[in-house]
C-alpha cells in the first residue's frame, strides 16, 4: 500500500476507502495497487497544487466576484476520488428514480386536488405556511405535465454505511459542472488510474439536460429556442451558468435581453426579437417576474409568469417547487412515497424532528446540545445549529428561535457522516463526505452516474458546503463489480503518469 | 446576436480606444511641454492646463485639482483618477467590466491580457510615471493597449461581435482623433507670428507623432508641417488609418457587416448618418476651416459622432420591442 496511507486513522468513523485499518475495501483496492505502481507517487501532493493551479487558471470558481478583493475563489478539488460500487449504485439509483416520482406527484398534487392534505397525510398549514409555496401557480397546467424536472439530493452514509437522504434541491441546484470538470482534471492529473477501471463516464450530462430541455418546448413548435437565465456575472454559480450554456450550445441570457409582447418571450438581439420557448432558469422564484412576486427585483422578466401561465414559454425547473425544499416538507417525503405510489421508501431519510409538533419540540428543547437545528427554508450551510459544537449562549439563541417560531425549524440528530482520505497539506487525512446527484425527469427520469461528492476539508467539520470551507472529489461509480478483479492485473503496466507541468490548459 | 452582449463589446472596444488615445493626449502634451521650455517654465499652468480642456472633464478636475494646473495633477487625473470616468484606468477598468461579461465572444486570451494590464494599472500613479520618465512610461502603455488588440485580432471570429467591437473602436477614434486636433488650438501659442516658425513646426510634429503618423505624413505627404497640411491629413487622409475619415469609413464599412443580415430600415438610418459624415469630411476644405474656426469645426465633428452613436443604439441596442421584427 502507498507510503502514505499509513498513518492514515480511521478516527472511529465509517471510512470509504477502508474497512478496518490498512484494510480496503474491494472497489478501491486496484486503486491502491495502481498509487503503489506509479514511480514518483510521492508527487502526489506537488499534482494536489497542480490540479489546484489548473482549475486557477481556468476560472473554473464560485466566489461572488469582488473588485475591491480582486481574487476569486475555486472550490478546492481533492485529488483522491469517491469511489461507489456498482451494486451500491444501482441500489441508490432506485431510491432517488423512486424519489423523484413522488416528488413530482406531490407537487402535481399540491398545485391542484391537494389530495394529500384532504386525505391528511401532509397538515394544510405546513403547506400553506411554506414561503415557496406559490399559490398563483394553483390549477396551472405544465408542459408534459412535470411539476419538477432537477433535484439535486443531498446523501450521506451514516454510521453503519447506509446512504440517507439529507435534503432536497429542487430550485436551482448548483454544482454538476464541478462534476464535469473535476472529471476532466483527474483524466489530465492521472490518466492511468481511470483506465480500465470501469469509471461511467459523467459527461452525458448535458446532452441528457438539454433533450429535456427541448422535450419540454411547447407541442408545436418544431424546432424550440432554449436560453439559460442567469441573474448575472456577479451571481456566485455564474462560472456554472456559462460553462453549461457553453456545453449546450445554448444562449445565456440575463432578464434584461427577454422581453415579453402578447404573453409571448422573446430575446432581444441586434436584428429584432427571437421567440424563445425554454428557459432554463437559474434565478429563484422571488425574482422571475417583478409583476408577479417580488416587485423590487431588476434581474426578471415583466410578465414571464403570464407568458408561462398560457403555456407559451416552459421553465426548467418550474415554478413553486421550492415548497419540496422545504425541511419540514422533506420530513414527510417518505408518507408521499406510499401515498403516491403504494411502495417504502428505499432510501430513508435522516431521522427529523419537527419543532412545530409539540411533542417532538418538548423533545428537541430539552436536547438541543445533541442535535442538529436547521432552519426550513436555508441553504448552504447557512441558520444551522450544531449542538455539540455550540456555546451555551448559541443554543440559547436556538431555543429562543424555535419557541418563537416553530414552524420555522427541524432538528437532527448529529449525525457522524462517512469520511473519506484527504490530501490535507502534506498527510492524509480522514473528511466527512456528502454526495449530491443530479436527477433529471424529463421523458424517462435520468441520473449523472455519482454527483458532486463533497468534503468537509476542516478537521472534524460537518459541513461541506462550498461557502463554508468545503471542497469537492471526483465521484467514481463503477460500471460493473465483476470486473474489479480483472483490472487489478493492470496495475502493473501503468507506471508512467503524467508531469504536473503537462497540465496546463 | 444578444443587444446587450453586443454593446457591451461595442463599449469594450470604444473603453480601449479611449485609454490609448489618452495616453497619446499626454504623451503629444509632454513632448509640447518640452519644445516650449525655451518660451515658457515647464511648470507654467499653460502647459497642463489645456489637456484638462480636452478631455471635456475640466469641471470634474477643479471639482478635485485646485489652480495652479500641474503636471502631476493632470496626470493623476487623466492616467489614474477613478473620479474621471475618462481615465486611463477607469477607462481600462470600465474595458475589463465589460469584457468579463462577454469573455466567451471575446475569447479568453484577449480577457486575460486585458486583465493582466488591468491589475497592473492599479497598482500605479504619478510616481511610477516620474520615475520611469514620461517617454518610456507612455510608450509601454500605449504597447500594452497595442498587444490587447493585436490578441482581438488573432483571436476573434468574425462574426457579429467582432463587426460591433470595431464599429466601436472607430468611432471612437474619430472623435479622439478631433480631440488630439484640438490641443494645438487651447496650446496659446506665444505670438501670432511665431506661426510657421521653427517652434510651430515643432509642434505640428508632436501632434503628428501622438497619432503616429510622422513618418506616414513626411513619406506620403511633400507639405510643409504646418497647420493646413496636418489638419487636411489627420482629417481627410484616405490611407492613413488614425485619420478621421479612415476612421469614419472603417465604421461605415463594419456597419455595412452588420446589416448584411438584416432587414429593417431603422438599421438603414444609422448607415446614412455615417456616409453623411463621410461625405462631409470628404468635402472638407481645410483652408477655410480654419479661417472659419478650427475648434468649433473639431467640435461639430464630435457632434455628429455623437449622433451616429445615438442613431446606433437607437437601431440595435434599445430598440422598442414593441415597434420590433420578429426574426
Amino acid at each position: 500500500m502507498a507510503d502514505f496511507f499509513n498513518n492514515y486513522d480511521l478516527g472511529g468513523f465509517y471510512d470509504e476507502m477502508f474497512s478496518s485499518p490498512g484494510v480496503p475495501r474491494d472497489h478501491y483496492k486496484p486503486l491502491l495497487d495502481r498509487y503503489d505502481a506509479m514511480t514518483g507517487i510521492d508527487e502526489m501532493f506537488s499534482r494536489q497544487k497542480a490540479a489546484d493551479d489548473t482549475f486557477i487558471n481556468r476560472g473554473v470558481t464560485f466566489t461572488v466576484y469582488s473588485d475591491q478583493a480582486g481574487t476569486e475563489k475555486i472550490f478546492p478539488f481533492d485529488l483522491i476520488p469517491r469511489i461507489i460500487a456498482a451494486d451500491e449504485w444501482a441500489q441508490m439509483e432506485k431510491g432517488l428514480t423512486q424519489r423523484m416520482t413522488a416528488l413530482d406527484h406531490f407537487l402535481k398534487d399540491i398545485y391542484s386536488d391537494q389530495r394529500i392534505i384532504k386525505e391528511g397525510i401532509i397538515p394544510r398549514e405546513l403547506v400553506e405556511s411554506c414561503s415557496h409555496f406559490r399559490p398563483e401557480l394553483v390549477g396551472v397546467k405544465l408542459p408534459r405535465n412535470r411539476h419538477v424536472h432537477i433535484n439535486g439530493t443531498d446523501l450521506i452514509r451514516d454510521a453503519d454505511g447506509s446512504y440517507r437522504v439529507l435534503e432536497d434541491n429542487l430550485r436551482t441546484p448548483s454544482g454538476v459542472s464541478y462534476v464535469l470538470e473535476n472529471r476532466q482534471i483527474m483524466k489530465r492529473v492521472f490518466p492511468n488510474l481511470l483506465r480500465n477501471y470501469r469509471v461511467r463516464p459523467v459527461s452525458g450530462y448535458t446532452s441528457d439536460l438539454l433533450d429535456l430541455l427541448n422535450w419540454l418546448a411547447p407541442e408545436h413548435v418544431p424546432d424550440p429556442t432554449v436560453v439559460l437565465l442567469t441573474p448575472g456575472v456577479y451571481n456566485s454559480a455564474y462560472y456554472e451558468h456559462a460553462f453549461l450554456a457553453r456545453q449546450m450550445g445554448i444562449q445565456i441570457v440575463e432578464g434584461s435581453d427577454l422581453v415579453i409582447e402578447k404573453d409571448k418571450v422573446y430575446m432581444k438581439r441586434t436584428g429584432g426579437l427571437t421567440p424563445v420557448h425554454v428557459i432554463y432558469r437559474r434565478l429563484d422564484d422571488d425574482f422571475l417576474d417583478p409583476k408577479v412576486f417580488r416587485k423590487d427585483s431588476l434581474l426578471g422578466v415583466p410578465g414571464l409568469f403570464e407568458a408561462y401561465r398560457k403555456g407559451n414559454v416552459a421553465l426548467t425547473n418550474p415554478i413553486g417547487t421550492g415548497i419540496a425544499d422545504d425541511k419540514a416538507v422533506y420530513y414527510y417525503v417518505p408518507q408521499m412515497i406510499k401515498f403516491y405510489l403504494g411502495e417504502e421508501a428505499l432510501l430513508p431519510n435522516v431521522e427529523t424532528y419537527l419543532t412545530s409538533d409539540e411533542t417532538e419540540r418538548k423533545f428537541i428543547l430539552e436536547n438541543l446540545p445533541k442535535l442538529v437545528v436547521k432552519s426550513v427554508n436555508e441553504a448552504g450551510g447557512y441558520g444551522m445549529l450544531i449542538g455539540p459544537h455550540s456555546t451555551k449562549e448559541q443554543i440559547q439563541e436556538f431555543h429562543d428561535k424555535i419557541v418563537a417560531n416553530p414552524r420555522n425549524f427541524i432538528a437532527q440528530p448529529t449525525l457522524s457522516f462517512s469520511r473519506c482520505p484527504t490530501i490535507c497539506g502534506d498527510e492524509m487525512g480522514g473528511r466527512h463526505i456528502d454526495l449530491r446527484p443530479y436527477v433529471l425527469n424529463g421523458e424517462s427520469i435520468k441520473i449523472i452516474p455519482g454527483g458532486l461528492t463533497r468534503v468537509a476539508l476542516k478537521k472534524g467539520s460537518l459541513v461541506v458546503n462550498s461557502s463554508q470551507g468545503g471542497g469537492s472529489k471526483d465521484t467514481w461509480v463503477l460500471a460493473d463489480n465483476k470486473e474489479i478483479a480483472d483490472i487489478r492485473e493492470v496495475a502493473e503496466d501503468l507506471s508512467t503518469t503524467v508531469k504536473p507541468e503537462k497540465i496546463s490548459v | 446576436m444578444l443587444s446587450r452582449v453586443a454593446n457591451l463589446i461595442y463599449w469594450t472596444a470604444r473603453y480601449l480606444e479611449r485609454a490609448e488615445n489618452t495616453v497619446r493626449l499626454i504623451d503629444v502634451n509632454a513632448q509640447l511641454v518640452l519644445d516650449l521650455e525655451s518660451h515658457q517654465d515647464f511648470d507654467d499652468p499653460r502647459s497642463w492646463e489645456p489637456l484638462v480642456y480636452v478631455t471635456g472633464e475640466e469641471e470634474k478636475f477643479f471639482e478635485i485639482y485646485e489652480k495652479p494646473v500641474t503636471e502631476e495633477a493632470v496626470v493623476e487625473f487623466l492616467l489614474f483618477d477613478r473620479k474621471n470616468p475618462s481615465s486611463l484606468l477607469s477607462c481600462v477598468a470600465s474595458a475589463r467590466e465589460n469584457a468579463r461579461c462577454v469573455r466567451d465572444q471575446i475569447s479568453s486570451e484577449m480577457w486575460e491580457v486585458l486583465n493582466t494590464f488591468y491589475l497592473n494599472l492599479k497598482t500605479h500613479n504619478y510616481q511610477t510615471y516620474a520615475k520611469t520618465g514620461s517617454n518610456e512610461y507612455l510608450a509601454d502603455l500605449k504597447l500594452r493597449t497595442q498587444q490587447i488588440y493585436a490578441v482581438a485580432e488573432s483571436m476573434m471570429p468574425r462574426t457579429e461581435s467582432w463587426w460591433f467591437y470595431l464599429l466601436g473602436r472607430y468611432l471612437e477614434r474619430a472623435d479622439n482623433v478631433s480631440r488630439i486636433l484640438d490641443i494645438k488650438y487651447f496650446m496659446i501659442l506665444p505670438d501670432r507670428h511665431h506661426v510657421g516658425s521653427a517652434l510651430d513646426v515643432i509642434q505640428w510634429g508632436s501632434v503628428l507623432r501622438s497619432c503616429s503618423g510622422f513618418e506616414a505624413f513626411r513619406r506620403t505627404q511633400r507639405g510643409q508641417l504646418k497647420l493646413e497640411n496636418v489638419t487636411n491629413y489627420l482629417i481627410r487622409d484616405s490611407e492613413f488609418p488614425r485619420s478621421i475619415l479612415a476612421a469614419v469609413t472603417s465604421a461605415e464599412n463594419c456597419l455595412a457587416e452588420i446589416c448584411k443580415t438584416k432587414s429593417n430600415p431603422i438599421h438603414q438610418s444609422v448607415a446614412r448618418e455615417l456616409t453623411i459624415l463621410r461625405e462631409h469630411l470628404a468635402s472638407t476644405d481645410v483652408t477655410q476651416v480654419i479661417a472659419q474656426g478650427l475648434h468649433e469645426y473639431l467640435d461639430d465633428i464630435q457632434n455628429r459622432v455623437a449622433i451616429v452613436h445615438r442613431a446606433t443604439q437607437e437601431a440595435f441596442i434599445n430598440y422598442d420591442p414593441a415597434q420590433a421584427t420578429v426574426v
